[in-house]
């Protein structure tokens, strides 16, 4: 926990100084989580401010302070969703630029190491973004907390209120899903290469 | 396939460090503070819409019902007669004579 309990409980019955400091403890880790989730820099932070504000709202509803991270990763979880849901026109159309971004992964990995450390950055966050944008909204957001955020079963037991056993077996089919699409990048990326290199030749 | 299972790990672990948790901009909180004044107002102006509804249809119904009922009231025949008047209405005769201490 961030913030101690008294703080919280200031926070909830309606001291506005109190959730202000709320905010500030949370708000760096959850735009992080919202980066990660939704993969477009720009909009981070209006959607950590929906999420604050939500929570704003719905403080007086928690029950006890010690669900108050879990409960604050829902109100993300569920911000970053209707945030996919609206755009997913736009994301497809993103998507069917994909072949422009496996040959650009097929000129990376053609022209060898990239001296800049920057680059590779965003091409990973590129590639894991069109991945990502290869299955669903549930399959994509469960995944991110998981592998990228490092949430425990316990901790996503929480967040989903669902059963370890539920939660194993949706995990195991998102990521199954993540795996093809990986594996058919993979290949369509080598074939770009192979193609570039029988051009050249 | 675990290839892939390890690459795939491997590939979470480099995104992670990719995107690392972003600073949050200057006017983040003014901004979230606008939106939740914003919400406030408006749910506010919501509830006085509504109330001034309530209100104007309330307003519009007593009149509605004092049209239609004060001239229904004023129709309906009017008793000032006590009970004692309308007995000896229906029985003159005898009640007259009781009262009179007539008894035969």
């Amino acid at each position: 926990m961030l913030v101690d309990f008294e703080l919280l409980g200031r926070a909830r019955s309606g001291d506005d100084g109190a959730f202000n400091q709320v905010v500030q403890a949370y708000r760096k880790r959850i735009l992080g989580t919202i980066a990660r989730l939704i993969g477009k820099p720009e909009d981070v932070e209006d959607v950590g401010q929906e999420v604050f504000l939500r929570l704003y709202y719905s403080l007086d509803q928690l029950r006890t302070p010690e669900v108050f991270e879990p409960w604050l990763y829902r109100l993300t979880v569920n911000a970053a969703y209707d945030y996919l849901r609206r755009q997913r026109r736009r994301q497809e159309s993103r998507m069917s630029d994909l072949s422009e971004q496996q040959v650009m992964l097929a000129d990376a990995a053609a022209g060898g190491k990239r001296r800049d450390e920057e680059q590779r950055k965003t091409k990973v966050r590129e590639f894991v973004q069109s991945l990502l944008g290869k299955v669903s909204e549930e399959d994509r957001i469960l995944l991110t907390l998981k592998e990228v955020e490092g949430l425990s079963l316990k901790e996503l037991e929480k967040v989903y209120r669902v059963n370890e056993n539920a939660l194993k077996v949706r995990l195991f089919r998102a990521r199954q899903r993540v795996l093809k699409a990986y594996e058919a990048e993979t290949n369509k990326a080598g074939a770009a290469i192979a193609d570039k290199s029988g051009r050249e030749v | 396939m675990d290839r892939m299972d390890d690459k795939l790990d491997a590939l979470w672990s480099d995104y992670r460090e990719a995107c690392p948790d972003p600073e949050p901009g200057p006017d983040f909180m003014p901004k979230l503070w606008q939106r939740i004044e914003a919400q406030r107002a408006a749910t506010t102006s919501v509830f006085r819409r509504l109330t001034a509804v309530c209100v104007a249809a309330t307003a519009m119904l007593t009149l509605l019902m004092a049209m239609v009922l004060i001239p229904l009231v004023q129709r309906l025949p009017v008793y000032s007669a006590s009970y004692v008047d309308e007995l000896t209405a229906q029985h003159p005769n005898t009640y007259v004579d009781i009262l009179n201490g007539d008894i035969r």
